[in-house]
């Protein structure tokens, strides 16, 4: 009810949430709702645009004009047409709406990672007797361990779940005296951060997710995650990008901020602390819309993973005939076991 | 030639996307061995990471294959349009797509089409959805 008045004037809405947001009947600021994930805003800046955060007129026009040529493209796309790829088809893919920032990372103000220590470089090389870190696949399957744990169905770790990708963005949060929950559709995380004060868990207790606790300053509220792995690497879909398999210490300390800044809008900030990764710290920022007619929908991910036994499998066929001969189909492995 | 034009300004759209695989495409199926099935649907699994369709295509020799097409998650397939109801047992569609590399009778459904052409995910706007799910 009191949402519905505030929208009526968004400038309005704006300067009052500066002096006083809505706050749930325990006094805590509101930040409830769904908030999916738009995706579209590059990890990184292209070099030329500099320090700029926001596109200019024309860089904003030539994204818009290209997003209608994708979804132009994406129509025309057809069995019967002769543009099919291997990729995913159109009618799976979120294409996200343009927006003005151009790059997630806003701090080092170029918005680009900061330079790896010299540790972290030759780690990156020698992990895994030479193989390196698993990130974004890289033609290699002889293992399930050669996959990333996004493949495997096992997390895409907290900021991996968070970053927009091509589909289910589902971002949900909830709260209760003393608690602030977060649901993330894929693969289904759900986070449940205290806020009283307690210790993080002894250090010798590693979880994925790490281990958050969560307060509130002024209207922001400030997550403290540590107790990580390394086992999941900082990119959408938790595996890094092509070129960087995205792997953190498991010292890592992150700390998110998330601000209602309008009545449909949270600003979500993360900063990754990681000394022994990276030179500095550095700091995204995504930008949520609220939509409450998105619904998470269960994303049970290890009961249908063809996807993993399929490659695997399929790596082995392509060794077994490398001469390239189509392999003969075998009618017993038309279905998967169940 | 102009649609050609326009998918290879879309592909260079598809390449700035972040990393946009869920798993990659080229690990599981194989870029040689591109298939065009034409077959009747015999079961829909809606399940994650990716929902499959079982069609049955009829092979030149006259025996029948049941093919399974890779699809997207349920989520997605739902934001799109598509329910339950959409795609009954017996509906005859047409798939592009790369076969496995395991040799499998398993294919993604890189477009996937009602066999006079329609599109199968259009969305609201898929007429063959009905109504009351529009």
């Amino acid at each position: 009810m009191i949402r519905r008045i505030l929208i009526c004037s968004a400038v309005t809405a704006l300067a009052l949430f500066s002096q006083e947001p809505p706050r749930t009947p325990w006094g805590d600021p509101d930040l409830q709702g769904m908030w999916p994930g738009n995706m579209g805003v590059p990890l990184q800046r292209p070099e030329s645009q500099g320090t700029r955060t926001t596109l200019t007129d024309a860089e904003f026009a030539q994204k818009q004009a290209q997003a209608e040529r994708q979804a132009a493209a994406d129509e025309r796309s057809t069995a019967t047409s002769d543009s099919v790829g291997i990729g995913p088809p159109s009618y799976w893919v979120e294409r996200g709406k343009p927006t003005r920032q151009t790059s997630l990372i806003i701090d080092p103000p170029n918005g680009r990672l900061p330079p790896l220590t010299p540790e972290e470089q030759e780690l990156r090389k020698t992990a895994r007797g030479g193989k390196g870190f698993p990130g974004a696949w890289r033609g290699e399957a002889n293992s399930y361990e050669d996959l990333n744990i996004y493949y495997r169905c096992i997390t895409r770790g907290v900021l991996g779940s968070i970053i927009p990708v091509i589909y289910n963005n589902g971002n949900e949060i909830l709260q209760a005296p003393g608690l602030v929950i977060i649901r993330n559709e894929m693969i289904h995380e759900t986070r449940v951060i205290p806020l009283d004060g307690r210790p993080h868990l002894n250090s010798s207790i590693r979880e994925y997710m790490g281990d958050s606790r969560g307060h509130f300053e002024g209207n922001t509220l400030v997550i403290e995650t540590t107790n990580f792995t390394d086992k999941d690497a900082i990119g959408s879909n938790g595996a890094g990008y092509p070129g960087d398999p995205g792997h953190h210490s498991a010292d890592m300390k992150l700390t998110e901020r998330l601000t209602r800044v309008g009545a449909d809008t949270l600003n979500y900030e993360a900063t990754i602390d990681d000394p022994k990764t990276w030179t500095r710290p550095w700091t995204i920022r995504i930008v949520l819309k609220r939509d409450e007619h998105y619904k998470l929908l269960e994303y049970a991910c290890h009961e249908g993973n063809i996807a993993m036994s399929d490659i695997l499998s399929g790596a082995r066929a392509t060794e077994a005939k490398p001469s390239k001969d189509d392999a003969k189909p075998s009618k017993d492995d038309a279905k998967p076991a169940k | 030639m102009r649609t050609k034009a326009a998918i290879l300004a879309a592909g260079t759209v598809i390449a700035l996307m972040p990393a946009w695989a869920h798993h990659a495409f080229e690990a599981e199926f194989d870029k040689n061995k591109p298939v065009t099935l034409t077959g009747k649907v015999t079961e829909m699994e809606w399940i994650n990471p990716h929902s499959w369709i079982h069609i049955d295509v009829a092979n030149p020799d006259g025996t029948v294959t049941n093919w399974m097409v890779e699809c997207g998650s349920p989520n997605i397939m739902l934001r799109r349009g598509f329910t339950k109801r959409s795609l009954e047992v017996g509906t005859e569609l047409t798939v592009k797509g790369y076969q496995a590399k395991n040799g499998t009778f398993r294919a993604n459904g890189s477009s996937v089409t009602f066999k006079d052409g329609k599109r199968l995910f259009v969305g609201g706007s898929n007429p063959d959805v009905p109504d009351d799910q529009k």
